[in-house]
């Protein structure tokens, strides 16, 4: 009995390992340095994308109210999606205007042929109506996707990268993204 | 003949001294059984929570019931009670575990307000631990940072205040209580030790102040993980609190205001731009004060009084749905979420205007909770539209007044009670840590006014205005309810609701705490939205919207709107009931 149940945990352990292994063997490098992060949401989650671009050793800036003339001289806009109402009222804003101010950076993004990869790190807790309208209006415009596993428990991210066709790389712990991340990008 | 009729005597009188030993003898055991089978019959089977924490759920005691934010510290309470120590000591040994369990929330770098009800002499008293400003601070001292403004109130060494947690805990265990203080700490030195997963509640406030706490603290701090925030499941240990919480128990709470302890306070609030000395840990006091009362048709609330305006405001909010038939208009329904959004918009011009700390303005605290001035404010709102500006009352001003946090609840076999509320106001607080020490300190300091001419603000050894408001709720000179919220200014609303919901719309405890909830607020007397949870009805929603109101939607349960615990006492049965709300770890322990 203890056998089994050890050979089933070490089978189970070598099919999560072996996916989440793949799921880092299988990012492309599509991206281009130096990359603008901001949120779609204002969610506190930006702050750890950029800590996670550090680690990578990317060349990134951080720009929480980002607009389209900082798009010169970006070759990746990273969009971390996520509404979160504290950070939506500390920047002043409220759902309306940062999905305006998010649209403005992707129809710029788009006239000047810039690639954006979407970021959810926020997991389960970083869903709800609110993101996940802001999730279903730019994720449709991601060349790739990279989220915490928990937030797309019921597949809704799945949903709308099959629908499109964006890669999509999910990852255990918000740590877990560094890897994809850092394979994401031309060196 | 004699003697034969003398022992007939006898035998007859020691017949009947054993009839009656028999029928005493009887009586007894018929008595012994009826109790026993009494207790059997109302010995309460705890079943064990749904896994769906939404769901309502009664938290059930007999001889004794704590109610707090987490599971290991409503724990640490049951065992002190358990050990028969009284409601005193289980609070502050709860409160204690909290800074261990929960310590984004509350902790000894922080401060509050306890209610303190006991049974026996039916007295009900307050201790006020709540945080002082430093010697050195000045009203303008914020609003000389100009545009940093915001980010020195809550995340530097100058938003720190006077912590009073641990001279608080100390003067409710000397004065109400059995145990030291090192005994009241023992549980929580484990919890840090030992650690425990982190819950998604703490994971996810860890990363809404990720920003904060990756400025302040270094990359091994135990409050991030290898310097990214915890994820749900992760075990979180704090051997430094744990250390901390030894020194204290060794040697007192000197130790914390004037000994190894204050000198790491005050060199990392320093080192952080801020002004506090060694002096002002020195000279801090908590102090014990009358509490505050008022009514809601025939129940009496206990509560804390300035500054902790909660209290007031929550005794003055109900004041003024006593003008209303609140249970014929219905739970939750536009009507009555109009009527209570215009009252706390008058409420907050009043607390704008009158409210700062007793010690040094006057706070015309009779005026406020006056049953006319209520009826007042209730004919002024009208029934069909929000009014466009919300004026504070004009009182004498020199009239004598009369004299993101955690709640906790306790109440022990003698029927003594606990309502606690403390802070360390934001999440994680300032997100400062004294070196080595594992405490997190406050930024209680933002709860000043940014205007220099307020009556809020900020001044040497002013205390900040809060909104905690611990209650107990008595009908018929008992207690009833013993209740509170963390939730910012957010408290005395969702407590409000709850004690209505209780009392008008017959919901059992949980039931009240769980239901969706609203807020509303005026800054300058002018309106602000109304917040509501999504859970509240399309319809609600649109008819609000309709008459005028602008309205938020929130989450479907968040915390925005508190995390509340209570007990309610059901007295005939002697049974006490546990509601621990959802939308952070609440949790209740009886036996």
């Amino acid at each position: 009995m203890t056998q089994r149940l050890t050979v089933c945990l070490g089978l189970t352990f070598l099919l999560c390992s072996g996916a989440a292994l793949s799921a880092v063997q299988n990012t492309t490098a599509v991206f281009e340095e130096p990359l603008l992060i901001t949120s779609a949401g204002q969610n506190a989650e930006v702050q750890l994308a950029a800590v996670l671009a550090k680690r990578a050793g990317l060349d990134y800036i951080l720009s929480k109210l980002a607009t389209a003339s900082d798009l010169e001289n970006t070759k990746t806009l990273t969009l971390v999606l996520g509404a979160s109402l504290k950070g939506l009222g500390a920047a002043g804003l409220d759902v309306d205007k940062e999905r305006e101010r998010v649209r403005a950076l992707v129809t710029e993004s788009q006239k000047r042929n810039i690639p954006i990869l979407c970021l959810h790190l926020g997991g389960e807790a970083r869903r709800g109506q609110q993101t996940d309208d802001l999730i279903a209006e730019f994720l449709t415009w991601a060349k790739m996707a990279i989220v915490v596993k928990s937030g797309n428990n019921d597949g809704f991210f799945t949903k709308i990268c099959q629908a499109k066709n964006i890669p999509l790389i999910e990852v255990g712990k918000t740590a877990d993204a560094l890897e994809p991340l850092r394979k994401a990008f031309k060196r | 003949m004699p003697k034969s009729s003398e022992k007939k005597k006898q035998a007859n009188q020691n017949h009947n001294q054993w009839r009656r030993l028999r029928a005493t003898g009887c009586r007894l055991l018929l008595a012994a059984a009826t109790f026993f089978v009494s207790c059997q019959r109302q010995a309460i089977v705890q079943k064990a929570p749904p896994a769906d924490r939404r769901l309502p759920y009664n938290f059930v005691g007999q001889n004794g019931l704590v109610v707090a934010a987490n599971p290991l510290a409503a724990e640490a309470g049951l065992g002190m009670l358990k050990s028969g120590s009284n409601a005193v000591d289980a609070a502050v040994a709860t409160a204690f575990a909290l800074n261990a369990a929960e310590p984004f929330a509350s902790g000894i770098g922080g401060g509050g307000f306890m209610v303190i009800y006991l049974a026996r002499s039916q007295k009900a008293t307050v201790i006020d631990y709540r945080e002082k400003a430093p010697l050195g601070a000045s009203p303008t001292m914020f609003r000389e940072k100009g545009e940093e403004e915001g980010m020195w109130r809550t995340s530097t060494g100058l938003a720190v205040a006077v912590p009073g947690a641990l001279a608080g805990w100390d003067l409710a265990l000397r004065e109400y209580g059995t145990v030291s203080l090192a005994r009241a700490a023992a549980r929580a030195i484990e919890i840090a030790e030992q650690g425990y997963a982190v819950s998604q509640t703490f994971s996810s406030i860890n990363k809404d102040e990720y920003e904060r706490l990756a400025a302040n603290l270094g990359e091994g701090s135990c409050y991030l993980n290898g310097g990214l925030p915890y994820e749900p499941g992760d075990v979180f240990r704090n051997s430094d609190l744990a250390r901390t919480f030894r020194l204290i128990a060794a040697k007192g709470i000197e130790e914390f205001y004037r000994g190894d302890i204050a000198r790491r306070i005050v060199a990392a609030v320093q080192a952080h731009r801020g002004i506090m000395t060694l002096e002002d840990l020195a000279d801090y006091k908590p102090e014990e004060v009358a509490a505050l009362r008022g009514t809601y048709k025939n129940h009496t609330l206990v509560t804390a009084p300035p500054p902790a305006s909660g209290g007031l405001h929550l005794i003055q909010l109900l004041n003024i749905a006593e003008n209303w038939p609140v249970k014929g208009w219905g739970h939750n329904s536009p009507k009555t979420i109009h009527h209570l959004s215009e009252a706390l918009r008058f409420i907050f011009a009043d607390r704008e205007r009158y409210i700062g700390d007793p010690a040094f303005v006057s706070v015309p605290v009779n005026r406020l909770l006056s049953k006319e001035y209520a009826a007042a404010i209730a004919s002024r709102i009208m029934p069909d539209r929000p009014l466009d500006s919300y004026p504070y009352g004009e009182f004498d001003e020199s009239a004598p007044t009369q004299g993101n946090t955690t709640h906790l609840c306790v109440i022990d076999r003698e029927g003594n009670v606990v309502s606690l509320t403390q802070s360390i106001n934001d999440f994680f607080g300032t997100g400062i840590v004294p070196e080595g020490t594992g405490f997190l300190l406050n930024n209680q300091m933002a709860d000043f006014s940014s205007d220099p001419e307020s009556v809020n603000a900020p001044a040497p050894g002013h205390r900040p205005v809060s909104s905690m408001a611990p209650l107990i709720m008595f009908k018929d000179g008992k207690p009833l309810l013993v209740l509170g919220s963390p939730g910012g200014t957010r408290i005395f609303s969702s407590l409000a609701q709850i004690v209505l919901n209780v009392t008008e719309f017959s919901m059992s405890l949980d039931e009240a705490i769980e239901a969706p909830r609203f807020f509303s607020y005026s800054a300058a007397g002018k309106p602000r939205p109304i917040s509501v949870e999504s859970r509240l009805p399309e319809a609600t929603i649109s008819e609000l919207q309709k008459i005028g109101h602008e309205v938020t939607v929130r989450e479907a349960y968040d915390k925005y709107f508190g995390g509340a615990q209570g007990i309610m006492v059901l007295q005939g049965k002697r049974i006490f009931l546990g509601g621990a709300d959802s939308r952070r770890d609440g949790w209740g322990a009886g036996y």
